[in-house]
């Protein structure tokens, strides 16, 4: 098994997405819909047993008081029959939330980050913001988007997620 | 490659009526309940040898209702006499909650432990409309289900108990009335949910304090004059003086005989409110530390019944001078 099928996903998802759209399109796949994309937000949950062992779940956002972690997860599927290149996810994080530290992932991504409205990006320890004239580096409540850049191309047919986790203030 | 997304934030217009409010500051009781968070990713990539982007969907939430409520006492114990009718004792209701919440007030004046029972008045809840801290003309009755106080996240509202005093008591005799304020939508188990009833829709959660809180007051009966002075500081986790959850009030209860005569076996009895922790060891009369436990010493706190500090005082005469008792609780 090659590592883009490893980083990927099984050959199904190819059968049960990318098949029938070959078979209703004849195989002719337009660039502005070859990936469909998807959000879902989930709270985590976290539960602590008897035994003193948390356990940390992900249930629908229905209840989400201030103070609790909300995740996001981005997936993004090729349904076209070409490879897709150059696979970049921005995620801008809404003022009410604040990004928690370290949780930003995505199998063979490069994830960086913004404290500018996404008009610069860096590795999280190099993002910096300037406050009275004074650089420091940004804090996680400073972070204003994450993004994530694939290494490598999307393959006909092959999934990608990406996900993270904030607090709501 | 340009990549760009959308974020938006929507806050409720407010559905309260602003009735007797008092300015208020944020304290950090978080996003407001009924905010939808909004959240919609961008995807941008090369197909074909052309560069394309997608947008995700929205994947939005509500941010749930939190209902808690503190009750705080303002002022002192109010020196009284026998006989006398309609005495107030000022309170506090503060919305610790996220949301606008309407809060209903009840008074119980049969409290245990105390040394008579102050007969409520015919109507005997007022807010403080003018302000003055004091019952008067210009103050509006509190009728249940009719003006419950409407807060929104952080304010407050003064409201007044109004008891008659027994024509049979006795000098030096401690009379409590205790103020409950409770969320309308739903209290009880911390925990507890009313889906759908929380501000813009969502979930309403009853929070740490059971989204109902009480506090007492004193009256004193004092035909030998004396001054009986209870403040309180608090110590908020982040420096402020905010009663949020986790915050220290410290009580310092100042009694002091001002006219010939004398008070006999004068005891501090102050029950540590309920939606507060006694802090061990913090019990303090005229700056000597006194312990926690019953024992030789001139006070302690008394978890028996219902948690209360008690500092025996002795006969006290204008000689005494000021007496000052101190202890901490926390916030739960």
């Amino acid at each position: 098994m090659s590592d883009k099928q490893r980083l990927f996903g099984p050959r199904r998802l190819f059968l049960a997405i990318a098949l029938p759209i070959a078979l209703l399109g004849g195989g002719a796949t337009y660039a502005q819909n070859a990936l469909d994309v998807r959000t879902v937000v989930q709270k985590e949950q976290v539960e602590v047993g008897d035994d003193g062992e948390t356990t940390t779940t992900l249930v629908s956002a229905e209840r989400v008081l201030p103070g609790d972690t909300v995740v996001y997860t981005i997936t993004f599927t090729n349904t076209g029959d070409a490879p897709a290149d150059n696979v970049v996810v921005t995620n801008p994080i809404d003022d009410s939330l604040t990004y928690v530290e370290g949780s930003a992932f995505g199998a063979g991504m490069r994830v960086e980050f913004s404290a500018d409205s996404g008009q610069s990006f860096a590795a999280r320890d190099a993002v910096m913001v300037t406050e009275s004239g004074v650089e420091r580096a940004a804090e996680a409540e400073d972070v204003t988007h994450v993004r994530w850049t694939l290494e490598g191309s999307l393959d006909a047919g092959a999934t990608g997620v990406a996900r993270f986790s904030a607090t709501v203030d | 490659m340009m990549l760009t997304g959308s974020v938006r934030s929507r806050t409720p217009l407010s559905v309260c009526a602003t009735l007797l409010m008092l300015p208020f500051t944020a304290a950090g009781q978080g996003v407001p309940a009924g905010t939808v968070i909004e959240n919609t990713a961008t995807v941008s990539y090369d197909y074909a040898g052309t560069a394309a982007q997608v947008a995700t969907n929205d994947a939005s939430f509500i941010v749930a209702e939190r209902l808690d409520v503190v009750v705080t006492r303002q002022g002192a114990a109010v020196s009284v006499e026998a006989g006398d009718t309609n005495r107030a004792l000022l309170f506090t209701v503060t919305n610790t909650g996220n949301g606008s919440e309407a809060f209903g007030l009840v008074l119980d004046s049969a409290l245990p432990g105390d040394d008579f029972d102050p007969v409520p008045a015919a109507t005997p809840l007022y807010f403080d409309t003018d302000g003055s801290g004091d019952l008067n003309a210009g103050d509006v009755a509190y009728q249940p289900g009719v003006n419950d106080p409407v807060l929104a996240p952080d304010a407050s509202v003064d409201v007044l108990v109004v008891n008659d005093i027994p024509g049979d008591v006795v000098n030096a005799a401690l009379g409590r009335s205790e103020l409950i304020a409770t969320a309308v939508t739903g209290s009880g188990t911390p925990g507890a949910a009313f889906p759908g009833a929380g501000d813009g829709g969502g979930i309403a959660v009853v929070g740490t304090s059971g989204a109902s809180a009480g506090e007492v007051g004193e009256y004193l009966v004092a035909d030998v004059e004396i001054a009986f002075i209870k403040t309180q500081s608090v110590a908020d986790p982040s420096g402020g003086s905010e009663p949020v959850s986790g915050a220290t009030i410290t009580y310092t209860i100042s009694v002091e005989v001002l006219s010939p005569g004398v008070v006999s076996t004068a005891v501090v009895r102050d029950p540590v409110p309920q939606y507060a922790t006694f802090a061990p060891g913090s019990i303090v009369l005229n700056g000597a530390p006194l312990t926690d436990t019953a024992d030789t010493d001139a006070g302690e706190f008394d978890d028996a019944v219902a948690p209360t500090v008690v500092v025996r005082l002795g006969d006290l005469t204008m000689a005494d001078g000021i007496q000052t008792v101190e202890f901490s609780v926390t916030i739960d």
